[in-house]
């Protein structure tokens, strides 16, 4: 038991001695020249995520002067606010949030706020009572996202005749709850009403390929009159042309001959784009993923001691290979769609 | 007359094949009741033009060779070690991501195959080889029990398999790929269902041929009294668990080659479960010792049947594991030795009383 | 020194080596994550976020000192999550019911799985294991998507702080920063030190350790067996139970995802601390360090560059994996010794 208890001593000695060395190692004079940046992402779960990953991770190299802390959050805020808060203790300069929900963020970013630590999200929304815990967003507005897609479709079918209530969606929703997801789905539903499309079903899809399949096999199952897909991004697209084609059935943009007229969102997969210029994507709305590049003139401006905008949008575009539709309206403003070749 | 029957009825409830039988039995019963289209089976043809059949039927012949094919590696270590491999999930997913990782070169969707498949397969089963040898070192040499050694990979298996891939979504489009989860072109009946033929085939002969059977139900049965007869207990218990990894890899194979895609965390989820329930529907033992390798086959075949009724009945796949649990619990409590001596005793009870 | 290592019991052996290894990677993780790991509230937080983990940890602990082992626990933290989420949720219950089903959820599954266990003679791992699925199966059925409490009673109670006096630190503008610890926390340490007087001084916990050890000398000492090994699995599962709640009161959330591979890490938090996967050695103090080393080699590997999610789960694995070894070679020490 003594040496037991010395040995506990010892251990107790060198953890002192070990925190003198880790005090050292961290002097303020090489901190300064790195500004580091943790950065809490919220999964990999698409080829969307990816990309936002890889431009954040090009954005904030060494050689541009900054040391990037990377977390991945695999899905759960529990992972992400336990990121968060590595990240304080860290005393990193800023700190990147792409959170998975909108909600129950407040006790993290208050911590952080106490920190000193501004606090720069991205992508997907937060939903707090005080705007000031977090200093600004960047990101899609996905509600109008949704609104031009279904501009389009609502253009591309009258060119070609349709009677709206001859157009059946199903809706193939992503992540229930986050921003994307309320935005486009809002989207879809508002537009059937107001045009008269019958909506099927809106089911999740879990922004995955093998759930959007799923999901899809289910629907060609229940509902024979599918005659638009309405995916809340690429993979699930993917997805869905798989079991449509499995299922002995066409996509493209022939409805009135059966095919199915598949819509999708984000427009970074290189096989959906491919499938687009094919027309078995019909239209795309472009979610642009590069968000490194504009965080990082928000923290230069940050530096400077300026006040970046609390809510920063990217532009975006939508993508098709038909040309009947050349430009949509949304609120009397124009949007051209990009054409494929 | 009487007597004769009596011996009859027992023969046949002492018979390890009347388990799952039954239970295909009742299934098929329950289906014909509760909605007898099931049972259809429909000639159609694929987008290549290639006839294929289709139907709940095909599909648990179809599905059920893969549990098939794990079933027998599973049988041989449940008998020799009295645990299972809760790891099978996990090195179908290594095996697969590695089949993916040769194939594709370094495309996320290669145009055309960058190895021939066999290559790739045999590299499949150098890795599931690989993952039972590293869980049967755990169990015969270091002597951990089966289940928490194979948590281990459990756990850890579908991130290496990840790794493999540095998680990228990766796609083959290959019509000789997709032909070992999919059809022959010609032949209506699914690739997997011969695969699993031939692994059984396989499998008896081995038994047949070499002394593997009798050694493992040795090991199985009492350890400590096979090694005093010579037995190198270590080696079997070893060897068993590295032919379950080489199940696996057939089975990643079909897997992989069915989707044409890999999901890291969904490919081979929860099949553990079913092949664990495979062998305790064949009547097996879990504790190890005697197995009967044809009972587990068909037990494969039955819980397959189970789960396509259960998605028939519009039960979602991620619910369905709660009511296998049932079934399992249901099986080992039947089974269970103290139950079967209370059950013997009330009918010995019931007997006396008549006469 | 070789001497008195060969001495030392099979706990003291064990337990010590956990000790060492867990501030040798304190220290480590001081080094590696700089000044700030060296901070108080860094402690409290790997405590923060792994009380449930120790509630569940100490659970194991029991059963596997009672020789059997309990994989249902992540799965029951699940459901528990699950279900208290949508009572508060959808039905507008209060907390006090919620922690109510809680306990009910944890001690049902105490029962089924002991009775299964003890009186049926049935392989604890197989009852387990379909109990894991079970619980995660049932998850689903209540409610297949995962979303946040919102109820202010709950949520006032989820974002109590217990602060810390003299702890706290400077941040970087200089403002003094209270350190804190969640209420999840102190229920997790009375677990321990409760379940620690249980184990040593009391005669139920010193039959946990003859059962497991030894059941043949157990029932001639006069041990109830059965009874011992069935209450051993209901303090699992009634942990379980109230490690569910610290975990939904941590995460404030309830998904079918929870706690996924918690069994995982609660066996190898046990295995760490020194309880034997035979039986009949084991200790909660050993089990809480485990936790604790886990969690630093965790925070350690994340910070260390290795950013990516699979890291994680494989640093697990292979902890679990070289403790195992060790053990193994702890009993054939003993064997050698013997001879």
């Amino acid at each position: 038991m003594k040496r037991f208890l010395l040995m506990l001593i010892c251990m107790a000695c060198l953890l002192t001695g070990c925190r003198g060395i880790g005090e050292k190692t961290s002097d303020p004079e090489e901190e300064k020249q790195l500004i580091t940046v943790g950065f809490s992402q919220l999964g990999a779960e698409s080829d969307w995520r990816k990309a936002n990953t890889e431009s954040m991770l090009q954005a904030f190299t060494e050689e541009n002067g900054y040391e990037l802390i990377m977390e991945d959050g695999q899905q759960k805020q529990v992972n992400q606010i336990t990121a968060i808060r590595t990240f304080i203790q860290r005393e990193v300069d800023y700190i990147v949030l792409a959170p998975v929900t909108e909600e129950g963020w407040e006790t993290v970013l208050e911590e952080a706020k106490d920190a000193g630590i501004p606090v720069i999200i991205v992508d997907r929304q937060v939903k707090v009572k005080d705007k000031d815990l977090f200093t600004c967003w960047v990101g899609s507005d996905f509600a109008l996202e949704g609104r031009k897609a279904t501009e389009w479709l609502h253009a591309f079918t009258r060119a070609q005749g349709i009677d709206p209530a001859e157009i059946n969606v199903v809706d193939i929703q992503g992540t229930l709850g986050s921003s994307a997801q309320i935005g486009r789905s809002a989207g879809i539903l508002d537009a059937s009403k107001k045009y008269g499309w019958k909506l099927l079903a809106q089911v999740s899809g879990e922004y995955t390929q093998a759930r959007g399949r799923e999901v899809m096999n289910y629907f060609l199952k229940v509902y024979d009159q599918i005659n638009v897909v309405y995916c809340e991004n690429d993979n699930e697209a993917l997805g869905v042309i798989e079991a449509v084609e499995a299922a002995g059935r066409k996509v493209g943009s022939d409805i009135r001959n059966g095919e199915i007229l598949v819509m999708s969102f984000d427009g970074v997969n290189e096989t959906a784009l491919q499938f687009a210029r094919e027309d078995k994507i019909s239209c795309i709305g472009e979610c642009n993923p590069l968000h490194g590049p504009r965080v990082r003139k928000i923290i230069e401006s940050l530096e400077k001691g300026e006040t970046p905008e609390k809510y920063e949008y990217v532009d975006e575009s939508i993508f098709s290979s038909l040309d009947q539709v050349q430009a949509v309206e949304v609120d009397g403003e124009s949007y051209p769609v990009t054409l494929l070749k | 007359m009487n007597k004769q029957k009596k011996s009859f009825v027992s023969e046949l409830l002492h018979n390890q094949m009347i388990i799952p039988i039954a239970a295909i039995l009742l299934l098929v019963i329950f289906n014909l009741i509760s909605d007898p289209s099931f049972f259809a089976i429909k000639l159609t043809h694929n987008n290549l033009g290639n006839p294929i059949l289709s139907g709940n039927l095909i599909s648990v012949i179809d599905f059920g060779s893969e549990l098939a094919i794990l079933a027998i590696g599973m049988t041989l270590v449940t008998a020799a070690s009295g645990g299972q491999d809760i790891s099978v999930g996990a090195g179908v997913a290594i095996a697969g991501s590695l089949i993916f990782k040769i194939l594709r070169g370094n495309e996320n969707t290669p145009a055309e195959l960058h190895a021939p498949i066999i290559l790739a397969f045999l590299a499949a089963c150098l890795a599931g080889m690989a993952c039972g040898a590293f869980n049967g070192v755990l169990v015969a040499i270091f002597k951990i029990q089966p289940m928490v050694a194979t948590l281990i990979l459990f756990t850890a298996g579908r991130s290496i398999a990840s790794w493999i891939n540095m998680n990228a979504n990766i796609v083959i489009n290959d019509q000789t790929f997709a032909i070992f989860g999919g059809f022959i072109p010609g032949i209506p009946v699914p690739t997997p269902v011969f695969i699993a033929i031939l692994c059984i085939i396989v499998a008896f002969l081995v038994l047949k041929f070499t002394n593997l059977g009798l050694y493992t139900q040795a090991v199985g049965i009492n350890e400590s009294s096979s090694r005093l007869n010579g037995l190198n207990t270590t080696l079997i218990k070893w060897v068993t668990f590295v032919i379950l990894g080489l199940c696996v890899a057939v089975v990643s194979l079909i897997k992989v080659s069915r989707t044409g895609q890999l999901n890291y965390n969904g490919i081979a989820k929860n099949i553990e479960m079913d092949a664990i329930l495979a062998v305790a529907l064949g009547g097996n033992a879990l504790s190890g010792g005697k197995f009967n390798l044809g009972a587990s086959i068909l037990g494969a075949y039955a819980i397959q049947f189970l789960t396509t009724t259960l998605l028939k009945l519009k039960i979602s796949s991620e619910a369905l594991p709660a009511y296998k649990a049932v079934v399992v619990i249901l099986l080992v409590v039947i089974s269970a030795p103290t139950v079967r001596e209370k059950l013997s005793r009330m009918a010995n009870k019931m007997k006396s009383k008549k006469s | 020194m070789l001497n008195k290592i060969r001495k030392m019991t099979d706990t003291g052996l064990l337990l010590t080596i956990t000790i060492v290894v867990f501030f040798l990677m304190y220290a480590s993780a001081v080094i590696f994550l700089g000044s700030g790991f060296g901070k108080p509230q860094a402690f409290f937080n790997i405590l923060n976020d792994n009380a449930a983990l120790i509630v569940l940890s100490c659970g194991l602990t029991i059963v596997m000192i009672g020789g059997g082992i309990d994989i249902s626990v992540g799965g029951v933290t699940a459901l528990v999550c699950m279900c208290c989420a949508v009572y508060l949720e959808y039905h507008g219950g209060n907390v006090a019911v919620s922690i109510l089903i809680a306990l009910g959820i944890g001690l049902a599954y105490g029962l089924v799985q002991g009775f299964l266990v003890a009186m049926l003679d049935i392989q604890p791992f197989i009852v387990s294991l379909a109990g894991m699925f079970f619980a995660r199966g049932m998850t689903t059925i209540v409610n297949t998507d995962p979303f946040n409490v919102t109820h202010s009673a709950f949520k006032a109670l989820k974002e109590t702080r217990i602060i810390i006096p003299f702890m706290g630190s400077l941040n970087r503008k200089g403002n003094y920063v209270d350190a804190y610890i969640e209420i999840g926390v102190v229920v997790a340490l009375l677990c321990v030190l409760v379940l620690f007087c249980i184990l040593r001084w009391t005669s139920l916990g010193r039959a946990f350790y003859a059962v497991g050890g030894n059941k043949q000398s157990a029932l001639m000492l006069g041990i109830n067996v059965r009874k011992v090994k069935y209450l051993s699995h209901i303090f699992c599962s009634v942990l379980a139970g109230i490690g569910g709640y610290v975990y939904f009161m941590h995460s404030g959330s309830g998904s079918p995802t929870h706690a996924e591979g918690a069994e995982m890490q609660a066996i190898a938090a046990s295995i760490i601390g020194g309880t034997m996967l035979t039986g009949g050695v084991g200790n909660i103090i050993g089990t809480l360090f485990g936790v604790l080393s886990l969690s630093t080699i965790r925070n350690i590997v994340s910070s260390a560059g290795f950013d990516e999610a699979w890291w994680k789960n494989n640093t697990v694995a292979g902890m679990l994996c070289l403790f195992l070894v060790i053990q193994s070679i702890v009993v054939s020490r003993k064997k050698s010794a013997a001879k």
